[in-house]
């Protein structure tokens, strides 16, 4: 029978401790055991105080994530034997997810998560009156193709947690909310397109990811926020959002550097994003020039130009 | 003989940070690859073509794999983002036989050469860091980098989405220690060596940008770092050109000279400095030559 030694967060405020620290507990247990049975009987067998959100023990609920040895997973869903295997320790290290406040050991405050899901209004706004037939809103088996990824997110907050925009920004709409939001802004049924891309392009929206990939990467139900995330700065430009975010123009100047030329022009690039604070920042852009790190101001042209010219004249975007 | 690639040195390497494209030019034959131009090769649309028209990233990114596939090469690249944008367009037409189908009628449209799915695409650091790439290394005698202290700094694009690279575990990455203890430099280990730079937003959001590079940086100063080395040139801005802002901002110095990955190895092996150009860097890499003996 396998043994293992769990090093657990604790954090008890309303004990006489209130400061957090690391628990150490050894479990003796069978072959198969999920993280959360593990925590499970820590708690009904050594210390009936250790916290743990969880509920459907099936990797359905969401509730039981948190971090194994630095990386966010579902407790339910993760073998002990698997993370010893990973990390070649006989300890398993057990923290709350990142990006929240702890409450109470491994349970964290989930509201400013839920107030970022409210807020992309995760819900069908259709427009106009249902059919007059009294049938329902019909919806092809290829559009909603189109949404079944994102369908499947369960809200457990695992890319929530590894965000690294997120950390610096904790305004950040976030990984989940948005592809929440692309779940009804890719949806044919829903009436306001436009009024979701503005929504998702604000300044906390779209722009601020920084496409780490820790959301695409952590998921465990396959979501792929990351990619919904891009799908949303698709839509924004389907529907000729506006151009003033410096997060949409940076995205422009790479399009325009694909039209005039075929490679990034970065002369063009940097004024172009943000021509304010272009000028402002003259001084940085003198110690670049300086350092020879100030390319060509006339575009770079690959060969057969045209044919790119042609393609982005052609392609027709299917978002 | 030696190994020819594709060379996609990508725009940024072409452009603000040609310190790179020359020395990996001049690594080349060291490492027993042979670097061929891709004339009509556009930019990889850095994740923000794929942001605004995917469709678009698509058709321009499988008409860069068709010109190598004419080449009859494989594509070599020294950028996380372009391996990434690359990799995933291949992934996603060599998967999709449909989609293969209906990108080709547009590179035809157009007057591009179809593909046919038969180029790969890889990164330097994947390259040189097997077995193989290693053993080629041994066989230059490296000078050695002389107990250096190397704090790798992998980012974000060459690890994740681990579907699309693969190359090695993301949460645990070592294709680069491997190579900074083959050149005779001790690995400084951090934790952040695999977050996020903040390049991709620096332009429209740097002041969340320099809070997420102030990660790395300092986690690498804590760890007693001679230098960082990133074998992505988005990454090597944010920690070089940017480091002072991120000083500024964070209220903190780092003083962190940051090596491109084919410095490195330029640095173990005796490359001529000339060609390396440590002149372009905003951060001076005196301190690491001196060390290294050079």
């Amino acid at each position: 029978m396998p043994s293992t030694t769990f090093k657990i967060f604790r954090y008890q405020p309303d004990a006489a401790k209130p400061e957090p620290y690391y628990q150490d507990f050894t479990l003796e247990h069978e072959e198969k055991k999920t993280l959360l049975d593990a925590i499970l009987d820590l708690q009904n067998e050594q210390d009936g105080t250790l916290a743990i959100r969880y509920s459907c023990r099936s990797a359905i609920c969401g509730s039981c994530a948190c971090k194994a040895d630095g990386r966010t997973v579902l407790a339910c869903m993760q073998q002990v034997e698997d993370l010893k295997a990973w990390s070649g320790k006989d300890t398993v290290q057990v923290d709350p997810i990142g990006n929240f406040t702890p409450i109470k050991d491994l349970v964290v405050d989930m509201g400013p998560f839920w107030e970022k899901v409210k807020s992309v209004k995760p819900f069908l706004m259709p427009d106009g009156p249902p059919p007059a037939n009294g049938k329902e809103r019909i919806v092809s088996k290829e559009d909603m193709q189109k949404l079944v990824k994102e369908t499947n997110c369960i809200l457990c907050a695992a890319c929530y947690s590894e965000c690294n925009s997120l950390a610096a920004d904790p305004e950040f709409v976030g990984p989940a909310a948005l592809a929440w939001g692309y779940r009804f802004n890719g949806d044919v049924r829903d009436g306001y397109p436009k009024t979701r891309a503005k929504m998702y392009t604000g300044k906390h929206g779209v722009w601020d990811c920084t496409r780490c990939n820790f959301c695409n990467e952590r998921c465990p139900k396959g979501v792929d926020p990351r990619d919904a995330i891009e799908k949303l700065g698709a839509i924004a430009f389907r529907e000729g959002r506006s151009m003033k975010d410096a997060g949409a123009r940076h995205a422009k100047a790479f399009l325009i550097s694909m039209q005039t030329g075929g490679k990034l022009n970065e002369t063009l690039l940097v004024p172009f994003t943000d021509p304010i604070k272009a000028q402002f920042d003259l001084p940085f852009a003198l110690k670049m020039l300086q350092k020879g790190k100030a390319p060509s101001p006339f575009p770079h042209k690959v060969k057969n130009l045209d044919q790119v010219k042609k393609l982005m004249k052609n392609v027709k975007e299917t978002i | 003989m030696a190994k020819s690639f594709a060379y996609y040195p990508g725009c940024v390497a072409e452009f603000s940070s040609k310190e790179l494209n020359s020395t990996t030019k001049a690594l080349a034959p060291m490492l027993d690859i042979e670097l061929v131009p891709m004339p009509s090769a556009t930019c990889c649309g850095a994740g923000d073509i794929a942001e605004a028209k995917p469709n678009l990233y698509l058709a321009l990114n499988v008409r860069i794999l068709s010109e190598a596939e004419e080449m009859g090469m494989d594509i070599m690249t020294i950028c996380n983002v372009c391996t990434m944008n690359l990799r995933r367009a291949n992934k996603m037409v060599k998967e999709d036989p449909t989609l293969l189908e209906a990108v080709n009628a547009e590179l035809t449209k157009a007057g591009a050469r179809p593909y046919a799915g038969g180029t790969d695409v890889t990164h330097l650091l994947w390259y040189i860091s097997t077995e193989e790439g290693l053993a080629q290394l041994e066989k230059q005698g490296p000078r050695g980098l002389n107990g250096l202290r190397v704090a790798p700094y992998y980012g974000c694009q060459l690890l994740r989405p681990s579907s699309v690279m693969g190359f090695e575990d993301p949460d645990k990455p070592q294709s680069m220690e491997r190579l900074i203890r083959a050149l005779g430099g001790e690995v400084a280990d951090y934790e952040a060596k695999s977050k996020c730079c903040g390049f991709p937003i620096i332009l429209a959001r740097e002041s969340v940008a320099l809070k997420e590079s102030h990660v790395a940086l300092s986690q690498a100063r804590d760890a007693g770092a001679d230098c960082m080395v990133t074998p992505c040139p988005l990454c090597h801005l944010a920690m070089d050109a940017y480091q002072r802002k991120a000083e500024i901002a964070n209220n903190t110095e780092y003083n962190m000279p940051v090596l491109h990955l084919p410095q490195l190895l330029g640095l173990a092996l005796g490359l001529d400095r000339q060609v390396m150009q440590f002149s372009k860097h905003m951060v001076p890499v005196a301190p690491v030559a001196e060390i290294v003996g050079v």
